[in-house]
């Protein structure tokens, strides 16, 4: 009886060590501009990462090569600072070890961070940052899911107002470098498809009053109207444009339509809008994308926003298929996020160097309160309609 | 040039103009009465869009009739800053130069937290809403609703105000204590007591100003910080403390602004801006309207 009591101990503690193991975390890393200058558009991407989490933990953990484990999110604050991200970074692989990573919001911070990760041999999947600059990072511990490059976003926006019958535009431009980048490849794009452009002016990113610019749009008889513009001047715009009947067919807002708030604050206002963006929830291809849709209101009360919260989402999923094939050792990984195509909400994604070469640079439209992709055509899920 | 006579222009320049005036308003009390450099001027005004948008999308009432809870909201900020704050160094500080220097210290601080605890609070995401977004057209000028109000009720506060402190036994104790802090004791004003309510005059405009601003803007815990530099623009060059200058500089910084950009390009507008106000400066460093006293 004796012996017997202490076999089923011994086992009764092997199977709790055995248990504790099995359910020691995969602890993933990143930094957050949880303050600072990128801080409103930072949330897009926490929520999208707190809600994988959230699924892979619901659903008995992440697959590690065949072993399930939960996953923790380690995080720090990085104040908007790129130098700030990388020293993050740096700490969580060195002092905090942990065992994945995720990327922080936007390019300065990738680009700074490429150089921690390559130094550490450390994979990690990037999300929102979008440049030309990214393809000069150094390929093999980094990659970008993003297709909304500047020089693609150029050739394709040209090749969609062509589409759109569209002979003459008028450039507005955010100074800040995104917008910047984009125009210095959309004005010979659209030259290339015989568009003129009458009006091509640049704002401060302080810009409290749209209305001489506009004004000057309106007299200019244009019939597409590019603005290059952040979050905060699409909403200026798009309240400005209404106020003085700007109303050419075609009217392009490269960042902010994508946000909840936006369509919030002028609901059927903003039909007919075109933005930036390569994922919408309709595309019946991507099954996965209406699920993560759903999710994501359901966990949030709001939409994600298509660009950025659909991005973070995507790299974690890649990650998470990466992890299943390859498990926590860095060589594996890096070789599986290398060498797979992955099955995301944005459909089949596969790099080649550092650009996914799957997905291709697309625009979406506001149509009745939805966002519909509506170039290319590969990839639309509804038809262009003028405004 | 015909673009300089457009009605239009005119009236944003006017709603910009009032926009800037009521929001350098509180600033310039809070500075004149007590010297104090409210740096987390702005993250207030975020504070009353932020009430605004709250009263709007969960009861429904609009943010023009709930402006006094939201202007009472932000002056109890004030009133409690003070308290806890500011009472101690006003009395405990004797020199102008260092009351300024920890002021601008410790609002900050204030600012950072205002702006975390609010991120913390309701994230970071920008949030909007529609209200009074109709459309007028009035001899030949477009006019939306929430601009057009935001013009009359910013028009009407800061008539109200100057009424005030020309009419008022407590306005005119506010005045002079502008004028001069020693003088306003020698004559038996209670200071304390006038510094408070300039806390909570100046707190619950910028409340004002913000309820106005988010019907027409986008909001975050982190808009507040162009708001601060205007304001610091439109009191100094109306004259630091100089309540019917800070009002006019605001006015003219909204004309400057829109007249800039409509004669150039929006390409120069904060260089035309900020190189006006220095240029300004040079010339008259006390500011446009301000006078040369000792403190």
């Amino acid at each position: 009886m004796k012996y017997l009591l202490s076999l089923v101990t011994a086992l009764a503690l092997g199977v709790l060590a055995v248990a504790a193991n099995a359910a020691e975390p995969v602890r993933i890393g990143y930094s957050i501009a949880k303050t600072g200058l990128f801080s409103q558009a930072a949330p897009s991407q926490i929520t999208a990462y707190e809600l994988w989490a959230s699924q892979v933990n619901a659903a008995g953990g992440l697959d590690v090569a065949g072993e399930q484990r939960p996953v923790e999110l380690v995080w720090y604050d990085d104040e908007s600072d790129p130098a700030k991200a990388a020293q993050i970074y740096e700490k969580l692989i060195s002092d905090d070890g942990v065992d994945l990573l995720l990327a922080p919001w936007g390019t300065p911070h990738h680009l700074n961070v490429a150089g921690v990760v390559e130094s550490h041999g450390f994979p990690m999947v990037g999300n929102t940052a979008a440049s030309v600059a990214i393809r000069e990072v150094q390929p093999g511990n980094i990659w970008f899911p993003t297709s909304a490059i500047p020089d693609k976003i150029g050739t394709e926006l040209a090749a969609l107002a062509k589409s759109a019958n569209v002979t003459s535009v008028a450039i507005i431009a955010n100074v800040l470098p995104f917008a910047q980048e984009n125009l210095q490849f959309l004005v010979p794009a659209l030259e290339a498809q015989g568009i003129e452009v009458k009006v091509n002016e640049s704002y401060p990113p302080d810009i409290s009053d749209m209305t001489a610019l506009l004004t000057r749009i309106k007299s200019s008889g244009v019939d597409g109207v590019i603005a290059l513009s952040y979050p905060a001047d699409s909403f200026l715009y798009m309240g400005q444009a209404k106020e003085l009947g700007i109303d050419q067919p075609f009217q392009f807002l490269l960042v902010g339509p994508t946000i909840a708030a936006f369509q919030g604050a002028f609901g059927e206002v903003a039909n007919g809008i075109v933005t930036l963006g390569h994922w919408s929830p309709h595309q019946a291809a991507w099954p996965k994308g209406k699920a993560f849709f759903d999710a994501y209101v359901e966990a949030n009360g709001m939409a994600p926003d298509y660009l950025d919260s659909a991005l973070a989402y995507m790299s974690c999923e890649i990650l998470q298929q990466a992890v299943a094939v390859a498990g926590l050792d860095r060589d594996k990984l890096r070789e599986a996020i290398s060498s797979s195509t992955f099955d995301t909400i944005n459909g089949p994604v596969r790099f080649e160097g550092v650009e996914n070469v799957v997905t291709p640079t697309a625009f979406l439209q506001l149509q009745g309160g939805d966002m519909h992709l509506v170039w290319p055509a590969e990839a639309a899920t509804s038809q262009y309609q003028p405004r | 040039m015909d673009i300089l006579f457009s009605p239009q222009l005119l009236f944003s320049a006017l709603v910009l103009g009032a926009l800037y005036a009521l929001i350098a308003l509180g600033l310039n009390l809070v500075y004149g009465t007590m010297r104090l450099l409210n740096i987390a001027h702005g993250d207030l005004v975020m504070i009353g869009a932020y009430a605004a948008f709250w009263l709007f999308t969960l009861t429904g009432i609009s943010p023009l009739i709930g402006l006094p809870v939201i202007a009472v909201l932000t002056a109890g900020v004030g009133v409690a800053l003070y308290s806890v704050l500011f009472r101690g160094q006003l009395e405990g500080t004797q020199s102008v130069a260092q009351l300024e220097a920890n002021s601008l210290l410790l609002f900050f601080g204030i600012s950072v937290v205002l702006q975390n605890v609010m991120a913390l609070a309701f994230t970071a995401s920008p949030r909007a809403y529609r209200h009074l977004d109709d459309v007028y057209h009035v001899a030949g000028v477009a006019m939306t609703g929430n601009r057009v109000a935001t013009l009359l009720i910013a028009v009407l506060v800061l008539a109200g105000v100057v009424i005030f402190l020309k009419s008022t036994i407590y306005g005119l104790a506010v005045t002079a204590l502008i004028q001069s802090r020693d003088a306003a004791k020698v004559v038996g004003i209670n200071v304390s007591q006038v510094q408070v309510g300039s806390f909570a005059l100046g707190f619950g405009v910028a409340g004002i100003a913000g309820a106005l601003i988010s019907m027409a803007e986008q909001i975050s815990p982190f808009m507040g910080f162009p708001f601060t530099i205007a304001a610091f623009v439109v009191i100094i060059l109306g004259g630091l403390g100089n309540i019917a200058g800070g009002i006019i500089a605001g006015v003219l910084l909204g004309f400057i602004e829109i007249y800039a950009v409509a004669l150039t390009s929006a390409t120069y507008r904060s260089i035309l801006l900020y190189g006006i106000f220095v240029g300004v400066l040079l010339i008259r460093p006390q500011g446009l309207f301000g006078k040369t006293r000792g403190g």
